[in-house]
């Protein structure tokens, strides 16, 4: 009896033992960022980057969660207010690596945030795909572990140039945000349009938070150009499309880069809109992975994603999925991964060269009857492009 | 040197060492906040020195401290760090002297808002400079110095800004300022030089608060004027030195750390409802604690303090009395 | 002559939507010494409320208005009740009054506008109304643009003339002169001061009802405005109604003008340039009380 007892024992022991390591497979997959939800970055990081995060961590646990080298585990997002403040940024990021030291990190909006960001990345060696991140500046500062998953100025610029001088444009008039990317593209424009044999007849640069640029849109439009091409932010944006319907200016192209791709454009200005062109990567039409996207977007956010960086922001996300199954959650051997392979993502092939995304071309899109369609290159296009753009209406 | 001033200079060495053991203590993260607590320590004192005491409120923080981070930006490819920092609060300070003498005639809701038309002017001068003379918005600092660094730099210039003003405070020179704020023409018919004397406090908050920029910029590896000419660092410096008791030295320290625990806090505790919280707070601060959170430490030790200074200020104008 | 008519008209058109968000900004400090620095806020809020009405409800934004001001002035009241009266009643300076009003300006800055994030989210919002041109004496300026300028005019006038004629005004007036003369003389400060906070309010919902016709809507787009009110009525004079519709007018035509004849970036430098050079050639502004 007391054998009996003593193997009974030992039975239930091995017994309970053997379910604990089952258990201990299912902790989550911590993944940290700091993202702006108050602040001047705010705006355009919920439209276009933290929406992104929700839903796919959602989908992912759905579908049994995230596959880490073959073995699936649920995905437990750690995300904080970054006060659109770099020294926010920063801190956040140390908390995240240094001290919670979360598995996986995803970046916060904007340049400005992202360059606060590096150091600590390459500090603590967690890779990082930036999809609101553009610049020279920034990749020349050559962080192994950050990639810039959204097409840089010079490819954006030259696709525009093309674009235009397929329909024998031969002047433009161009004005930028006094920012460093309006610098930035401005440079890439102006190389482009020579080369491709534009002139430039006026140019003018401007500060962010102008509140009437009609001055501006005049002498423009007395000079009498055949492209308008604004290298703008959303709050310049909506004001040039204002005013520039309000003096009648009719340019043959009328192209703004930042704003144009947020579906409050169209919302706001209704059918005005028709004929506006600007930076875009992808529509529901492009692909049926697209129209899955955005489908799936407006049923959980209730509100559509841009259609431009919102993309880009997914595909990051798929190409970390993607990484996370084949390396696992080894920080080197993920960035190798990262580094090293052609992915396949919701804007198409996706691979990058010294952490620029080299797979996605240059786009330019226009907005049609209520769609941003793409309507350059030729091989990307949802629809040909209305040129001469229609008068205001 | 007063027993009152010794002991407040022990009490800072003593602070400065436990507080330099920290990086060895400490997470990065609570290196971090440390180092956010020192920022604000450092601005909120200094501020007080001048504006505390003469009741010119200067909104013209943010002008110093992006200031002191441009000139970091500018001088780090060629100078060491050690020589940017105090050049930051340099540059700062002659700017200020050159703004004093043109603007501290000016009072009350006019003076504030010139020092804060003042920050936006650097601003979006430096701006138009900045890309019409170098062809770039921003600039970008490799190789920034270890945290560790950071963290001591910025240690070393609040522990500084303290003394300082400790010093200043126990002085004539900050009973002319003192003076100059309960009635600054009685003080000036009582012989002090009102103009020089504003304009050298005036100068000597801008030089901290423009070394602290020219330290902390090194943080943050990309150098714009939007972020660093930001005026939400002149109000934070402001709210906190109100509110700990801008005529005190100890409400502004305690002020600015317990501001910048709590802000952190709830913000990584209540995602979205903190600054919501925060608003209310300082709603209820400010109406039920008038005296601001120095006349927490007890009002007998800030009127024993004041008596002190006034006795000390009667016998000092009036040394024939 | 074409030119210089667009421009000054534009300058104008500007000019005046600044001295329209400066009116109420102006009236609290005038009277009452409130560095109200939240009025950007209540701005935001009457644009969020003409938005909500006019796309979830299909009403038209003109005829919402006093809707607006009324809401507005109520909250104003409230707000005057909870958080402005008991620092009246228990400070022992003037300047003690304004630099704690001035820090419970910040507490309602930080309140009012987490709460829009919190309500509304961070994305920007938009709606176009009366956005059609108007053709005047050969230029053509927004219809939105138009009727905010005329409201600013008008409202500035109408508060000149309320000041100046009527009973409500001489006592707002005598309250500015001498607060113990006027007690002395019968003004209840407990029934003039709400109500001037709350007109106040009031009238920064209503700019900022019209304002959202025309521009984008985030819950941080009012601080951009308080700052513009700010530098209007410091420019103008504090307290003075002329000064502020003659500041506002000023800095759209220096902005205007400037803009033409050297670039949009300096703008800025422009404004500010201006605004400080007044300021130290005259310490108490265009129009010194």
């Amino acid at each position: 009896m007391h054998r009996n007892t003593v193997i009974k024992a030992i039975a239930a022991a091995l017994f309970a033992a053997v379910p604990a390591p089952a258990l201990a497979q299912d902790a989550p997959v911590r993944i940290g960022y700091a993202i702006a939800r108050t602040g001047p970055w705010a705006a355009g990081a919920q439209v276009s980057q933290e929406p992104n995060y929700i839903m796919w961590a959602e989908q992912v646990n759905a579908a049994g969660g995230l596959s880490v080298k073959g073995k699936k585990r649920k995905v437990e997002l750690v995300g904080f207010d970054d006060r659109s403040e770099a020294e926010t940024v920063v801190r956040t990021y140390e908390k995240l690596m240094g001290s919670d030291k979360v598995d996986l990190i995803l970046p916060p909006w904007g340049t400005g945030a992202n360059f606060a960001v590096m150091p600590v990345v390459q500090k603590f060696g967690y890779p990082m795909i930036g999809p609101t991140a553009t610049g020279r500046k920034l990749l020349s500062m050559k962080n192994p572990y950050f990639f810039a998953i959204l097409q840089q100025p010079d490819l954006m610029m030259n696709a525009l140039a093309e674009f235009l001088k397929a329909r024998n444009t031969k002047t433009a008039a161009v004005i930028h945000v006094d920012e460093l990317f309006g610098l930035e593209q401005f440079t890439a424009l102006e190389a482009a349009f020579k080369e491709k044999g534009i002139q430039i007849v006026e140019k003018k640069s401007y500060p962010l938070g102008v509140k009437d640029l009609k001055p501006v849109l005049n002498d423009i439009k007395a000079k009498n150009p055949d492209a308008f091409v604004a290298l703008s932010y959303p709050p310049d944006t909506f004001l040039l499309t204002a005013q520039a319907r309000e003096i009648a200016f009719n340019p043959k192209a009328f192209y703004a880069s930042v704003g144009t791709a947020f579906p409050v454009y169209r919302d706001k200005f209704g059918p005005v809109v028709e004929g506006v062109m600007g930076l875009g990567t992808l529509n529901p039409k492009s692909s049926p992975a697209a129209k899955a996207y955005f489908d799936a977007h407006k049923a959980r956010h209730n509100k559509e994603p841009d259609r431009w960086a919102s993309a880009h922001a997914w595909a990051a996300l798929q190409v970390m999925e993607q990484a996370v199954a084949k390396a696992g959650l080894d920080r080197k051997a993920l960035r190798d991964a990262i580094a090293g392979s052609e992915f396949d993502t919701v804007i198409g092939k996706v691979r990058f060269k010294n952490g620029e995304n080299v797979a996605t071309p240059g786009v330019v899109s226009q907005w049609q009857s209520g769609e941003f369609e793409v309507v350059w290159p030729p091989d990307r296009a949802t629809a040909p492009a209305f040129f001469p753009k229609p008068n205001w209406k | 040197m007063s027993h009152d001033l010794r002991r407040i200079f022990g009490l800072l060495l003593a602070a400065g060492a436990v507080l330099a053991a920290l990086p060895w203590l400490a997470s990065d993260f609570m290196l971090s906040l440390a180092l956010t607590c020192l920022l604000y320590v450092g601005l909120a004192v200094s501020w007080s020195m001048f504006s505390g005491a003469t009741n010119y409120l200067s909104l013209a923080t943010s002008a110093f401290f992006g200031i002191g981070a441009y000139v970091t930006a500018w001088g780090f490819e060629t100078l060491p760090y050690a020589v940017v920092v105090p050049l930051g609060g340099l540059v700062a300070a002659a700017f200020a002297a050159l703004v004093g003498a043109a603007a501290l005639h000016l009072r009350g809701a006019y003076f504030a808002v010139l020092t804060f038309g003042l920050g936006e002017l650097v601003r979006h001068a430096i701006t138009y400079g900045e890309k019409t003379y170098a062809r770039t918005v921003g600039r970008v600092i490799a190789d920034a110095p270890e945290a560790t660094t950071v963290y001591f730099t910025v240690l070393l210039v609040a522990l500084l800004a303290v003394a300082v003003c400790a010093a200043v405070r126990a002085s004539r020179f900050g009973l002319a300022l003192a003076g100059i704020g309960s009635d600054e023409e009685r003080a000036q018919t009582l012989g002090v030089n009102t103009r020089r004397t504003k304009i050298l406090g005036f100068t000597l908050a801008a030089f901290f608060a423009g070394a602290l920029g020219a330290a902390m910029a090194v943080r943050w590896t990309y150098i714009e004027p939007a972020s660093v000419f930001n005026p939400f660092i002149g109000f934070q410096t402001v709210l906190i030195a109100m509110i700990g008791g801008a005529q005190t030295l100890i409400g502004p320290i305690a002020s600015a750390v317990v501001f910048s625990v709590m802000t952190e806090l709830l913000r990584l505790e209540f995602p979205y409802a903190y600054l919501i919280t925060l608003g209310v707070l300082l709603i209820l601060l400010v109406l039920y604690l008038p005296g601001g959170m120095a006349s927490l430490f007890g009002r007998d030790m800030a009127s024993r303090f004041g008596r002190g200074i006034a006795a000390y200020f009667r016998r000092a104008w009036r040394p024939n009395a | 002559m074409g030119l210089w008519f667009e421009l000054a008209a534009s300058g104008l058109i500007t000019g005046g939507i600044y001295a329209l968000v400066a009116l109420g900004l102006n009236l609290q400090y005038g009277l009452m010494r409130i560095m109200n620095i939240s009025h950007g806020e209540f701005l935001m809020l009457g644009a969020y409320l003409t938005w909500l009405a006019h796309t979830v409800f299909g009403i038209n934004p003109v005829a919402f208005l006093p809707v607006v001001a009324i809401v507005l002035f109520a909250l104003g009241l409230v707000i005057y009740r909870l958080c402005f009266l008991r620092i009246a009643r228990t400070s022992s300076s003037v300047d003690a009054i304004e630099a704690r009003s001035l820090l419970i300006g910040f507490g309602l800055m930080y309140l009012v506008q987490n709460a829009a994030y919190l309500a509304w989210g961070a994305d920007m919002r938009g709606y176009s109304f009366l956005s059609e041109s108007v053709e005047i004496a050969g230029a053509r300026f927004a219809g939105n643009n138009l009727l905010a300028f005329g409201f600013a005019v008008a409202a500035s006038l109408a508060m000149l003339a309320l000041l100046r004629w009527t009973m409500f005004g001489k006592a707002v007036r005598a309250m500015m002169q001498s607060p113990t003369g006027a007690q002395l003389v019968g003004i209840d400060t407990r029934v003039l001061h709400p109500m001037v906070f709350g007109a106040g309010l009031a009238l920064a919902g209503v700019a900022g009802a019209l304002l959202s016709m025309i521009y984008e809507i985030t819950p941080g787009m009012g601080e951009p405005y308080t700052v513009t009110a700010l530098i209007v009525i410091t420019l103008g004079g504090l307290g003075s109604a002329a000064g502020c519709l003659a500041g506002g007018l000023l800095l759209g035509l220096v902005e205007a003008f400037g803009m033409h004849f050297t670039s949009p970036s300096l703008k800025m430098l422009l404004s500010y340039g201006v605004f400080i050079g007044v300021l130290l050639a005259r310490p108490k502004g265009l129009f010194a009380r």
